[in-house]
């Protein structure tokens, strides 16, 4: 029962990742691919991060994947605002 | 306390990784401008951490996650150090 359910969030997990690199291929324009890459890529870190956590299940490692996943949550919003910001600037000059 | 995951389901994932992998890095290659380059660093920075948390189950090792949150550290700084150097160059 447990590693079924361990292989269904590990499986899960890595088919997010793909997804956002799909997205991050098809996609046309840089905000399109941004809103692909940061919530699939975060949500998919998050269920392969609980699957791997749930695989030990010892409290230093559980204690671990609640840091690793509040930092990514905490940050990848941070990091994509700030990418998009530095495009808005360029695009901005570009149209003067 | 430790359970069985069947190998082909690790190997699987690990298929997966290694197909968005390509993808990021195909972006990485040709993409238009920095800032598409930027997007498709940090996803690589994240299939990474995904590749070392699989191996990690592969080789029964806990310590890894360590490696997780260094590599899930080093990915922001080096966005944000990317973007405001660009911002801040014009």
């Amino acid at each position: 029962m447990k590693e079924l359910l361990i292989s269904i969030l590990i499986l899960s997990g890595t088919l997010f990742i793909l997804v956002a690199a799909l997205g991050l291929i098809r996609f046309k324009d840089l905000y399109s691919r941004m809103h692909a890459t940061t919530k699939a890529t975060s949500f998919g870190l998050l269920l392969l991060v609980a699957g791997v956590a749930l695989f030990y299940s010892t409290g230093v490692v559980l204690l671990k994947a609640v840091l690793i996943v509040l930092f990514i949550y905490l940050t990848a919003p941070l990091a994509s605002h700030s990418i998009a910001r530095s495009y808005r600037n360029d695009d901005r000059e570009k149209q003067d | 306390m430790e359970a069985n995951i069947p190998v082909t389901v690790q190997y699987i994932a690990f298929a997966f990784l290694l197909i968005a992998l390509v993808l990021a890095f195909l972006r990485l290659v040709r993409g238009p401008t920095v800032n598409d380059r930027i997007v498709a660093m940090d996803l690589t920075a994240s299939i990474i951490m995904g590749f070392i948390l699989l191996y990690s189950v592969l080789i029964r090792k806990a310590f890894y996650f360590d490696i997780a949150i260094v590599i899930s550290l080093i990915s922001f700084m080096g966005t944000v150090a990317i973007s405001t150097y660009l911002k801040l160059k014009r």
